[in-house]
């Protein structure tokens, strides 16, 4: 807060002079900061509050911190399956009830599960703030789900992965990349899991889940919206407090080891037109090296003035569609680029083509101007995902269970505008090295039998 | 990958066996609501420009960011039959080049500035769409109003945009969902603008000239035939000078007239797609229906909704929850200006296609035959008017109901007694409704899928004719939708 007319046109002036320079990231437009506060209940739920009066509508998330990561072999997609099941009924609540109630009042419910996390969710309007804490408590406190509705929900499932993967081309592109790039942290296999052991899960496996992972202190409630924090805890701890605490969540994942020698595969999927992929190991989310190396992707991939659409797409018209993504997750993850290639041009020719626009990050610093372009699409996509009390539920929850530290939700937006040009370059140089490199080839081939559809299996 | 759950709507018991409860829990009903706080739909305000552009502005300051949106009232029905794709191709153009900006120079200074730039054509409209945040709205407006006004429609840059069209036509020819689409359309629209195919083949792409485009531009892109909204991190009066700086010079002109054929009659006819070795088929089923502004559009938008929509949907119940055949099923009621058509879309594994039909075309049958439960009603009326507030969250959302209701000419007083109406249509209406604008025994039906593993139930299903399509012979320009010519493939 500047009261001082000289000391304004002094900062004004400095303004001019650093929009000059090399990064003027003093320009940049800064998001408001989140005023939260964060409680643990005795029984390790924890909870987070951020109001926001502006409209009439709450939006209540519960994170358990268990995802596709935490399977075990032949259980690939149980956690997701299991998130169906929170829908099949509770001791107060019928099967598919939760839902329908949300609905009825004008709400909307949904859930999801990804490699680290499954998130269950509602926005209501204002007044429903008692129901759908107490819908949420009831089936973390009481979930019951008969054989009949688990044999017909995998059923859902499986048509699930259908639709999603083995009847769209290009749909099981993420299942052979992460299968051929890792070897034994089960980030190799997809969230949706292999057919064969949807098959397989029974309804015994339901109890044991739900025992080790849906426990209070495998939880965070975030709530974001028009409602009193008072009254609100006083309600959280009234229904959820009475949860026990669970044992401690077993985290015994099996690490990755460092590859030792370039890989190259070449396979065959139903698919109208080949596709390449080049891709290198990279580090976890919340890293230093992270914010960086999300810089380093959107100067290659975000948007048309990126390096891989300008010269894939663009100029050399080697690909149709061209992209890549710094997968920064909970574990460390992957580098990864794709460009699907037309009719008539050379796989060979449009891999060497990927291959360089990604290793040119390690030979010579980006520009100043492409740090700066960066810089303003990340402070951009910072801002408009933020505007709903969904998208705050999200980066609070995120900055909690992925990141274990709430200060990050915010925190980020100074890390992202500190990154420097030598930064990008050294994170190229760390992990863009020949020997961690993968690459593959994917060529047009006959259609799969359902017999071996998936892919994930470990 | 995040995987969603649909909404599920219609309850069933609970079975004996199962997993027991595992933990101490009391029994006990939900909790009351507190209590409700009055809601009304926000400000916003409007303002004509001399040169005829309908400027809508909405003021919030929550985060330091502007969107805006301009919408040209043209798109693909105002293509001729003769050369269908010259709207997209216009507006794919759009941020390709203009007078004084290369694509390039388009694409750095709007990311530079940290925005996004979005361009697009639908049925009847032809939008831009951008954000930014709030420093750089001068720029981006500058930059929209360019793309709007004076694109270059360079000949290397429509080379480039037809070549990738015509690589992109062999992937959307092997989409199943994109097939059952765009077949559904065109058996419910015939050959009317709705339903007519964009340009399918390399052939109908490469007859479009650079002379038809620029005839598009300049016959549509006019400010008197385009509605603006600027929303976000500025006040009113802040919205229409930027609006007036960046659109003010732009010149009126009059806008064609153009009449549509009649869609044809609605007439049974299923036909199949084969795509062999597919474990999954595509399901639609549906038929013509009537425009947004229709009289009736509120009770027939219900009927729609208890059929297959959010706050109801018997689709989703019978298909999914009872039964376990699909991951998603719903019905949507898509009104345009000059008309509308009721879609009902799922998938399901080969194995049940017949099953998974049958069901979906009874549903048509009992909502007309059979009077719905009021408590399902009450669930669709409750929906449509406690979403209100959800509705109305973020200045884009907001922007979006007033521009619906500008562009079809609607009172804006509806944004606001909308939710008094809805709960005035009764049992009796959705029974009326249904019986005057649904038609079960004339629906089209589209199935792709491996046709060896269901057409053997099809008869037995009661669907005893049906066309069965090759999907490499599908050509969906032909009245026979066969291509001409034995196997030939573009």
């Amino acid at each position: 807060m500047l009261r001082n007319p000289t000391s304004r046109a002094l900062a004004v002036a400095g303004a001019v002079l650093l929009s000059l320079g090399a990064t003027p990231q003093d320009t940049i437009v800064r998001p408001p900061k989140f005023d939260y506060t964060m409680t643990t209940l005795p029984n390790g739920l924890q909870v987070v509050f951020l109001e926001d009066h502006s409209t009439p509508i709450i939006h209540l998330s519960l994170w358990y911190h268990v995802g596709s990561k935490d399977e075990k072999a032949g259980r690939t997609g149980f956690a997701h399956l299991f998130e169906h099941l929170m829908f099949k009924g509770s001791k107060n609540v019928r099967a598919d009830q939760h839902p329908s109630w949300i609905t009825s009042i004008g709400g909307q419910a949904n859930a999801s599960t990804d490699e680290d996390a499954t998130i269950f969710w509602q926005t209501v309007p204002a007044q429903y703030l008692p129901l759908v804490l107490w819908l949420e408590a009831d089936r973390l406190g009481s979930l019951e789900v008969s054989e009949d509705k688990f044999l017909s929900e995998r059923e859902v499932v499986k048509e699930e992965r259908r639709m999603r993967v083995d009847n769209v081309p290009y749909g099981g592109l993420s299942e052979v990349i992460f299968d051929k790039a890792f070897t034994t942290h089960p980030y190799k296999h997809q969230t949706i899991g292999s057919m064969k052991d949807l098959e397989s899960a029974t309804i015994a496996d339901v109890r044991g889940f739900y025992e080790t992972y849906y426990v209070p202190n495998n939880a965070t409630l975030t709530l974001v919206g028009d409602f009193d924090s008072k009254q609100a805890l006083t309600l959280v701890q009234q229904y959820f407090g009475r949860i026990p605490q669970g044992k401690p969540v077993p985290r015994d994942i099996p690490k990755e080891p460092k590859p030792t020698a370039e890989r190259r595969f070449t396979v065959e999927q139903p698919w109208p037109l080949p596709a390449v992929v080049v891709g290198y190991p990279i580090i976890n989310d919340g890293h230093p090296d992270a914010y960086p190396l999300h810089i380093l992707a959107k100067v290659l991939s975000d948007g048309q003035s990126s390096r891989i659409y300008r010269s894939m797409v663009y100029e050399k018209q080697l690909a149709l569609a061209a992209f890549g993504d710094a997968k920064l997750i909970e574990h460390p993850n992957l580098f990864y680029a794709v460009a699907v290639i037309p009719q008539g041009r050379s796989t060979e020719t449009a891999l060497k083509e990927l291959t360089a626009q990604v290793d040119a990050m390690k030979t010579a610093p980006i520009t100043a101007e492409e740090l700066n372009r960066a810089k303003r699409q990340f402070a951009r996509d910072y801002i408009l995902g933020r505007e709903t009390i969904q998208q705050k539920a999200l980066h609070l929850a995120h900055a909690v269970v992925i990141h274990n530290d709430i200060t990050t939700a915010d925190g980020e937006f100074d890390l992202f505008q500190k990154v420097t040009v030598e930064d990008v370059q050294r994170v190229a140089r760390t992990y863009f090295t020949p020997e961690s490199r993968f690459l593959i080839t994917i060529n047009p081939g006959p259609a799969r039998t359902p017999a071996q559809g998936g892919g994930g299996d470990r | 990958m995040s995987l969603r759950i649909v909404v599920a709507l219609l309850v069933v018991g609970a079975g004996a066996s199962g997993m027991a409860q595992v933990r101490q829990w009391p029994t006990e009903t939900p909790p009351r609501p507190l209590q409700a706080p009055r809601v009304n739909f926000p400000d916003y305000k409007l303002k004509t420009l001399p040169n005829g552009l309908q400027v809508l502005a909405v003021s919030q300051n929550e985060q330091p960011a502007v969107s805006f949106r301009l919408l040209i009232r043209a798109g693909a029905a105002q293509d001729t039959s003769a050369k269908p794709g010259v709207a997209s191709f216009v507006a794919a153009l759009l941020d390709q080049g203009t007078a004084t900006r290369s694509a390039e120079v388009i694409a750095n200074t709007i990311e530079s500035a940290g925005g996004i730039l979005a361009v697009g054509a639908a049925n009847e409209v032809t939008f831009i769409n951008g954000a930014i945040v709030k420093d750089q709205v001068a720029l981006a407006l500058d930059v929209a109003s360019e793309v709007a006004r004076r694109p270059a429609f360079a000949a290397a840059e429509i080379r480039r945009q037809m070549d990738q069209a015509i690589q992109g036509l062999q992937v959307s020819a092997e989409d199943p969902e994109y097939i059952a689409n765009a077949l559904i359309d065109r058996l419910v629209f015939g050959f009317h603008p709705y339903g007519r195919p964009g340009p399918n083949s390399v052939d109908a792409i490469q007859r479009i000239t650079r002379d038809d485009l620029v005839a598009f531009h300049r016959n549509w892109f006019v400010p008197n035939n385009a509605l603006l909204a600027i929303v976000g991190d500025l006040t009113h009066e802040e919205a229409f000078a930027a609006a007036e700086k960046a659109f003010g010079s732009w010149a009126k002109a009059d806008v064609p007239v153009m009449t549509f054929d009649e869609p044809p009659p609605p007439t049974r006819r299923l036909v199949v797609v084969d795509r062999p070795g597919a474990v999954q088929t595509e399901v639609r089923v549906g038929q013509i229906a009537v425009s947004r502004t229709h009289k009736e559009y509120v009770p027939i938008d219900m009927a729609l909704r208890i059929l297959g929509g959010e706050g109801a949907n018997r689709l989703f119940g019978v298909l999914r929850s009872d039964r376990g055949l699909t991951y998603g099923a719903s019905a949507n009621f898509r009104a345009y200006k000059f008309g509308g058509s009721f879609i009902a879309e799922t998938d399901t594994r080969s194995e049940t296609t017949g099953e998974v039909l049958r069901l979906t075309v009874d549903e048509f049958f009992r909502i007309q035959k059979e009077p719905v439960d009021s408590r399902e009603l009450r669930g669709a009326q409750d929906y449509m008017s406690g979403n209100f507030p959800l509705a109305i969250e973020t200045p884009s959302a907001i922007a979006m109901q007033v521009l619906n209701q500008l562009f079809f000419g609607l009172s804006l007083d509806e944004l606001e007694t909308y939710r008094e109406e809805v709960t005035t249509v009764s049992v009796a209406d959705i029974q009326r409704v249904a019986r005057q604008f649904l038609f079960p025994d004339r629906l089209s039906i589209v199935l792709v899928g491996d046709a060896s593993t269901f057409v053997g139930q099809l008869k037995a299903m009661g669907f005893d004719q049906f066309e069965r399509i090759p999907i490499a012979q599908l050509d969906l320009s032909a009245p026979n939708l066969r291509k001409a010519g034995g196997d030939r493939r573009d």
